[in-house]
This record gives structure tokens, sequence and C-alpha cells, in this order.
């Protein structure tokens, strides 16, 4: 069981301000961290991190990738009109594109399903970035045993990752979840439809919005798929230039794999083409 | 006797009304309290209180609301003494026990059910209720006909004749008697003389794997009831690993000192017989069970057990290497899982052949699937156009189109109108025609069926929804369109 002090829940603290105040503390407890992480990782047999594939995101995460004895959020955005994000459709796809490059294993998928409107999570969709049939789905009525059955998948060793679906922030189960990750190596992903207070003690946090995608020139059809994704939070990583970095993703169905789309293309001929044609 | 005759000979006579379900409720307590003798336990479905046809049971036995069990004690005695002298003493201990709590009981042991069933209704002398070994063509030559549970016109006819003792059917040439009361006075004959066999229903299946363990002192400490658990469990686990066989279901059963019985079970996805494992699960459950004022038996069965499978799991497949059924914890996992959150919660997505969309993915429990990769392979040629999540129910949407076949230019879902700048489709899914209704009906011959026309639509905010039309279009007598829009996913 790694001690962990109390002040590695803190908010995240800049680098610069933080090495001002007290430099030597910080580095020592970011190098025992690390020394701790390689070890849990070490025992758990498993690798530290995996990639995603795009290497400008690679490049600023820690060990090159996405660590995988840790908590991972990914929230829904709002639209880039500024309303609340209607689905949270492109936080499964991201979701799925992570699970697929994770290894072999089953993966405990635990939701709270919300009622009459209830969408769940469509396999045959699910299916372009990973089998489907290694899903074990979990519906919880209540957040605690929905934590709960995290906490016990993540301690499961034939699991390889844990997803999460559910509203609520709670700070402890976070954490609890945090520490199980991190002792087993293996992933947990919380899902979020809405924005929610962030959890201090996740790894990551990405925000993810559906963008406009690109048409064939002259016509109306939807292209392959677009998402505007943000780094909100990195602990243990590269601290970029912008404040969070953002790119614009697209995922190619026939190569299975997502690619930062390149800044010019952002105002394509396509896309004055459509402004003109619809609007 | 109506009840109005009765009031009319005796005018104070008190009444209640007869409550055949609590009395039901009281035999079954009782039957479970005598599992403590046998496994064995019947109850008697001739026993008045709760045969459905109160007239038969009045004239069968003349003792309205007699209800019975029956225990088949068979290797059980041994327990409270040898021989002869066990059986004398089981039988004097349940009667014992009985009156202390205020129950009032006629036991009597024979050979056959039939046998013993008479004894204890219709035994004049209470020597006469313990019947020897092979003694019970003697006994029951005196008993009246009636113990011979005939049907009533049977009876009737046999009381009319002047036949009022068993004895004196025992000289009967068999032939006639069956002629002219068909062959039940007969069969009962020998089942109660030992003949022909009875066979006892038991109210529970006795498990072929079971263990028990009673105390001197009655225990109530829940460190007691789970250090008795965990030595019943591990004596459980040799009997199954004997046996070579895994339990799928552990039952643990509690007796408490005011003769109650509380029970909890726990199941397993496959054989299994891990003492470790099984100790986990039952840990969950124990937190449930009530010692009330202490527990001086308990009883932990297997009543259902599977051939063991063994730890050696099959090589895995080239193909699906992630398939080591349960070898990882996984199904370990499951287990804790469908224990605390009910199995119906915990499930594995299953692929169909179906073009419906919402039949294409089946939930099915973990228990009974094992999972089998590469099952939606077969799917994943539209799984671009598929959405990730999808609506359990469609939900109707408001749609504003130039023209009436093509896709919406708005739509307007929960009360947010979403201008539709890209789209896909039509992709037309008719339904399954070969496939009857969910009310069992087929569609008429000739008629087309219906179809459903889905587009995939981008607003101009970039989010991506899967829209249909519930057929195509066309206007009504009054001029509106027939088909209405529905939203049934969304597209990451």
């Amino acid at each position: 069981m790694p001690v962990i002090s109390p002040s590695a829940f803190a908010p995240p603290v800049s680098g610069a301000a933080n090495d001002r105040v007290a430099p030597v503390p910080a580095s020592l407890r970011e190098k025992v961290r690390r020394l701790e992480r390689s070890n849990s990782v070490r025992r758990s047999g498993r690798a530290a991190s995996v990639p995603l594939g795009i290497s400008a995101i690679d490049a600023l995460l820690p060990e090159g990738g996405l660590l995988t004895g840790a908590l991972h959020e990914i929230e829904a955005g709002p639209a880039p009109s500024g309303r609340v994000s209607p689905h949270d459709g492109p936080v499964l796809g991201f979701a799925g594109h992570l699970l697929g490059r994770l290894g072999p294993g089953t993966i405990l998928w635990c939701r709270r399903p919300t009622g009459t409107f209830d969408a769940v999570p469509y396999a045959p969709a699910l299916s372009s970035w990973f089998d489907p049939a290694r899903l074990l789905m979990v519906t919880a009525r209540r957040d605690e045993d929905l934590f709960w059955a995290m906490e016990e998948g993540l301690r499961c060793p034939g699991i390889s990752a844990v997803v999460g679906e559910t509203r609520a922030a709670d700070p402890t189960a976070g954490r609890r979840l945090s520490l199980a990750a991190e002792k087993n190596g293996v992933p947990a992903l919380l899902l979020r439809a809405q924005p929610a207070p962030p959890q201090s003690v996740c790894t990551t946090r990405w925000r993810i919005t559906s963008a406009p995608s690109c048409s064939t020139p002259g016509l109306r059809d939807v292209g392959a798929l677009r998402w505007r994704l943000e780094l909100r939070r990195n602990r243990f990583g590269t601290p970029s230039a912008d404040e969070t970095p953002s790119w614009l993703l697209e995922w190619n169905d026939e190569t299975h794999c997502l690619a930062v789309v390149p800044q010019t293309l952002h105002g394509s001929p396509g896309a004055h083409f459509e402004e003109r044609l619809v609007g | 006797m109506r009840l109005a005759d009765a009031r009319a000979l005796l005018p104070d006579l008190v009444t209640e009304a007869g409550e055949p379900q609590a009395d039901l409720r009281l035999v079954e307590a009782i039957a479970g309290w005598c599992d403590r003798y046998t496994p064995w336990v019947a109850i008697d479905p001739m026993g008045g209180a709760l045969a459905d046809d109160i007239e038969q049971t009045c004239s069968t036995g003349g003792f309205g609301g007699d209800a019975g069990l029956l225990l088949d004690v068979t290797g059980c005695t041994h327990l409270f003494g040898d021989g002869e002298s066990g059986e004398r003493a089981l039988l004097a201990d349940l009667v014992t026990r009985l009156a202390r709590r205020d129950l009032t009981c006629r036991a009597a042991m024979a050979d056959t059910a039939g046998a013993a069933w008479a004894l204890a209704r219709f035994a004049e002398r209470q020597a006469d209720l313990f019947c020897p070994a092979r003694g019970q063509r003697d006994a029951l030559a005196s008993l009246p006909v009636e113990g011979l549970r005939l049907e009533a016109p049977i009876l009737e006819t046999f009381l009319k004749l002047g036949l009022r003792r068993i004895g004196d059917l025992y000289p009967m040439p068999r032939a006639p008697l069956v002629r002219r009361f068909g062959e039940q006075p007969v069969r009962r004959i020998d089942q109660a003389l030992g003949r022909l066999d009875e066979p006892i229903e038991p109210r529970r299946l006795p498990p072929a794997f079971r263990t028990r363990l009673a105390f001197a002192e009655p225990i109530g400490r829940a460190e007691d009831i789970a250090a008795a658990t965990s030595r019943l469990l591990a004596a459980l686990c040799r009997q199954l690993e004997q046996a070579g066989v895994g339990a799928r279901l552990l039952e643990i059963a509690l007796y408490r000192v005011d003769g109650s019985v509380d029970r909890t079970s726990i199941g397993t996805s496959r054989p299994n017989r891990d003492n470790p494992k099984l100790m986990k699960l039952f840990e969950e459950k124990l937190g449930e069970l009530d010692p009330g004022f202490g527990v001086e038996l308990m009883i932990l069965a297997a009543p259902e057990v599977e051939a063991w499978s063994g730890t050696q799991d099959a090589l895995p497949d080239q193909d699906s290497p992630t398939v080591a059924a349960g070898a990882d914890g996984t199904l370990d996992l499951a287990d804790r899982l469908v224990l605390r959150l009910g199995a119906e919660n915990v499930v594995r997505l299953l692929s169909r052949d179906s073009h419906l969309p919402e039949r294409v993915q089946v939930v099915t429990a973990i228990a009974s699937t094992p999972a089998t990769a590469g099952a939606w392979r077969r799917i994943a040629s539209l799984k671009g156009a598929r959405p990730t999540r999808l609506l359990q129910r469609p939900e109707p949407v408001e749609v504003t189109a130039f023209v009436p076949d093509d896709p919406p230019s708005v739509f307007r879902w929960r009360r947010h109108a979403h201008r539709i700048v890209r789209a896909d489709g039509p992709e037309r899914i008719a339904d399954e025609w070969w496939r009857p209704r969910p009310d069992g009906s087929r569609p008429p011959a000739g008629t087309l069926p219906p179809v459903r026309d889905y587009y995939r639509v981008e607003d101009d905010d970039g989010g991506r929804f899967w829209l249909f039309r519930d057929g195509p279009y066309q206007l009504a007598a009054n001029g509106l369109p027939t088909a209405r829009w529905f939203l049934h996913g969304f597209c990451a």
C-alpha cells in the first residue's frame, strides 16, 4: 500500500508557482510518487502507459501515454455555440478509443440508469474500437454500489479497465478509486455526460465535444467523426504552452486511427461551400 | 354439521374465521423445524387443513383441520439410540419438543407412510402409536377403514357394506375388489402394508451434500456464526472434492432456539469448491442472517452441484485470446457483483442476427453465457453508421423538412431546436415479417411490413443524432402526413 501524503490530493498548482514556494519538497514528492507508481506497475506486470496514438498528445502525457494505474475523467463539454451538449455520444467514442488501445481482458462497465430516458451504450458502434464481448455491464441503483463495483473490478486481476458512468462527484470515492487503480495498475475511467465538479485526484481530465464534420465537396453527407478534445488536467505530465491544450481530432473508420486535423484545413473549401449551400 | 345447526344446539359457541394461509405457514414452519430429524420431510397432501376440498377432508377423517407431516427417518434414528430404542426415542423427542411449544400432535412410526398415517389418526391406545418393524399388518387390522385414505364415495360404500375395519378387507379377493371399487383400495392396502412402494416427495429436496454443526450452547455473535460457517464450509468443500463436483448454489440454515429457521443462499457462476472464495461470498450475506435468541444448529448444504470442470482450462484459441473462462478471476468478481446487485444487473452483451437496431444487442445474465469473442465481428460492417448510445425507447421529435422525402432541416427534441447541416440516409430497415409480433399474431399476408427510414444527421453545433421516420411519406385523409419522426440514438 503506497503511503500518500495528504497534500498529494491538493488541487493542481502550476509548476512555476510551486517551485518558487517550496522547490525541494515538491520535486521530492513527485519523485516519490513516480517511484511508487513504477513499483506498483511493475508488480501488476502491465505496461505503465498506453499511448493514444497521437504524437502531439502523447508528448504531453507522462510516460508517453495514458497511465494505466490511474483515474481518468472524460466529460462532455458544452457545444461550440455555448449550449449544454445534448448528449455524450463523443465521450463514449473517445472512451472506446482508449479502451481499444488497452490490452486484452474484460472491461467492467458500471452505470446508473437514468430512468425512462435511459440511453444504453450500443455495442455495434463500440465494436469499431473493441470487441463488445469483452464487456461486463453492471447496473447500479445507487452511487455507493457503483463505486463499490468499480473498486471491486479494479482489484480483480482479469479486468483490464473499469469504466464508470455517473453524475456523482464524491471526493472520497474518487480517492479510493485512484488508490485502487494505482495499486493494481488498472485504469479507471469516469465518464461524465455533463461537466462535473473536478475530481482533484484524477490523473487526466479530458473534455470532448463533437465538432462539425467535413462533408464530401458538393454533398451534405456526414463526414468522418470529428471531436474537439481538451486536456484540462494533466498530472505528472509535461506542461503545455497553452493553459488547456486542445486539438481537433478526426476518427478514420477505414484505418482505425485517430489523428489531429491539420490547422490549415479548418477553413477548408468544403466548409465554405457548405456555408453557401446552407446559409 | 352446518354452523347454524351448531349454534342452535350450543348458543354461546365461539366461532373464528378459518385462515388456511396462516395454517399453511405454520405447517411449513413446523416442517422446516422437522429438518432437524431428517432432511426428508413432506407436508402430507392428505392433511385436512391443506386439502383443497374441505368436504372431502371432513369425510375422510372427520377431524377437520388435521394437517400432517410425513418424515422419512430411515438412517436417522441411530442418532437417538440403537435399533428400536432409537426410533422410540426420536418419536418421544419429537412429541415432547412440539408439546413444549404448545403444539398438540399425534406422531406414529411405522415401516410405511400409509401405516404411520393411519396409526397417527386412528390408533386408540398410546402404545399402538409405535408399530414395530414388519408389524403393520396386525397393527392396522383393528383400525377403521377411514385410515386407508380412500375417496369419499368408496368409503361410504364400504361402510354400507359393513366393512368397517381395515382387517375386514384382508380376506377379500383382490380381483372383485378392483372390479367393484377401482384399483384405489387395493393400492392403498398394498402401500400401507409395504407391498407397494409409496414415494414421499420431500418439501425441499434433500441436498446430496450437507454438513451440520450443533452447539452445546446457543451462539448469537456474528463472529461465532462466521467462524462456524467457515468450519462447515471447510467440511463441505472436502465432501465436494471427494465427489469430484463443485457447488453452484450453497445454502446455510440457522436453527434458532425458538424453533424458527433462517436461511440464506449464495450462487456461483460456475462450479466452485474453493473454500476462501466461497467464504468471501458468504461474508456478504451473513450480515443478513438474524440469530434471534441464539442458534443451536447450523446446516450448510449444496443443493445444486455440477461436475467440477477442473482448474485447467482449455488452451486459448488463437482468435480469442481474451476468453479463458474465469481463470483470471472475472467470474469470481461477477459472483460478488451478482450477490450484491442482483443477477439482472450484471450482464454481458451478445449479438443477435437481426436488422432491427434494438434487437441486435441482447443482454444476458453472466452465469448463463460464456463470453464468445468475435461474435460482434459480423456486425462490425455497420459500426460507422450506428450510434454509440441507443435510447431504450425512441423519443418522438417534431420535424420540419423542405421536401417531404428529404432529411429534415430542423428537428425539435426536448424543446431544443437543432438545425440540421448534414445528413446521411435514408437507410431503410423493414420489420422482420418472419417473426411473430409481440402479441403472438402474424402480419396478414399481402401487406407490406412496417419500415423505418433512418438518417444520421449532424446539427450546426456538430452534434450527431440518429433519427428515423416510421414509414414512407404519405398523406392521410385529413391532409397530414402519416409518418412520424423519432430520435433513436446519439452518435459519437
